[in-house]
């Protein structure tokens, strides 16, 4: 039942109070102090109402917007299909490249055990294993472009993700502190290789090694870092 | 004081490929006496169990212990400490070079690198051979 409805009619049950005709000036006074009552119930009620209904209207078409959105993100399509095709692509790199650098290893190990009976001999021996080595390296047309469709799988994520955070004004919560795994590999300051060559050169590093310069002078940033 | 060629080297990675490149170029400088492991746990119990190495040449990053746990480790170990050790890794960031020199590391390589910059390392911790 509306709150209007309500209101009214604890209005008509007073007034049939009143029309009682009762002498008592404290039921009188309670009467009162009850209409009054209603008379606020009901402006409150009635701003309640229309204020709820516009609050819930509003989180309606959100939960709506969110949920086309999160649809437009196709999150099935990058769960169950591009990431498994992406991390299927990415080992099989590894394999490839793997296997390619087992082949060149082992004909250069092969070269450098070579007992030729001739120089002719030698020579035919070694063109041969060249060849294969030269064969292997064809590995790095085929793992290019299995790079190549996983970058485009990540690019295409991205783009929903950057979309949905932007259409929805997703902030960046703080980051999560409590993953063991990362606080091990921060302990033990794995960072992995740099993106664009060695961050700390092996000239920089052998005039540490030599005592041309001191840790300060390799970089006080870092020391600072391991300080705090 | 000449170097003993013949001494044991232990070579510390967790990717085959690369401790056998080690391998092959320790071949070519002439040690031929070289162990390997695949991680520092596994090198920290070689060490304790074979009397130690004339050199550890170990990676940084292998998994559960890494080089760098291992070189504090030996460091720790009072029968260990005096080991000639190399780290040869792909950290590069300069907070991991001081961090390895001051846990007491005797030469640091990043990869790639080189035959030669690998015999001069070597050279430069167990004396020219």
């Amino acid at each position: 039942m509306p709150a209007t409805d309500v209101a009214a009619k604890i209005r008509g049950a007073l007034n049939d109070i009143r029309a009682a005709d009762l002498d008592d000036p404290r039921l009188m006074e309670v009467l009162s102090l009850a209409e009054n009552l209603v008379d606020s119930m009901k402006m409150f009620f009635g701003s309640l109402d229309n204020s709820i209904h516009g609050e819930f209207l509003h989180i309606a078409q959100y939960i709506a917007r969110t949920r086309d959105e999160i649809a437009a993100l196709r999150p099935n399509d990058i769960r169950e299909s591009r990431l498994p095709t992406a991390g299927a692509e990415l080992e099989a790199v590894v394999n490839d490249t793997e296997n390619a650098t087992e082949t060149i290893m082992s004909l250069a190990e092969s070269i450098m055990e070579l007992e030729p009976t001739s120089l002719e001999d030698y020579k035919a021996q070694v063109d041969a294993k060249m060849m294969g080595m030269i064969e292997a390296c064809s590995f790095q047309d085929i793992t290019g472009q299995r790079v190549s469709k996983v970058v485009s799988t990540l690019t295409h994520i991205e783009e929903r993700v950057a979309r949905f955070s932007s259409v929805m004004g997703v902030l960046d919560a703080d980051e999560e502190t409590g993953d063991e795994k990362e606080q091990w590999r921060k302990d033990n300051l794995l960072n992995g290789p740099q993106l664009d060559g060695p961050e700390t050169g092996q000239n920089a590093i052998d005039a540490l090694f030599d005592g041309d310069i001191t840790d300060e002078q390799l970089g006080q940033d870092d020391i600072d870092n391991m300080f705090d | 004081m000449a170097v003993d060629m013949a001494m044991p080297i232990l070579v510390v990675d967790d990717y085959k490929t690369m401790i056998r490149i080690i391998r092959n170029l320790l071949k070519q400088l002439g040690f031929d006496n070289v162990d390997e492991a695949a991680d520092g746990e596994e090198a920290f119990q070689k060490m304790q169990s074979n009397g130690g190495f004339g050199l550890v040449i170990s990676d940084w990053n292998m998994e559960p212990m890494t080089g760098y746990e291992l070189l504090k480790q030996v460091r720790g170990d009072e029968k260990l400490k005096g080991t000639p050790f190399i780290m040869i890794t792909a950290e590069s960031k300069t907070e991991n070079v001081i961090a390895a020199k001051r846990a007491g590391v005797n030469n640091y390589i990043v990869k790639p690198f080189n035959a030669a910059t690998l015999k001069q390392k070597i050279s430069s911790v167990i004396g020219d051979f």
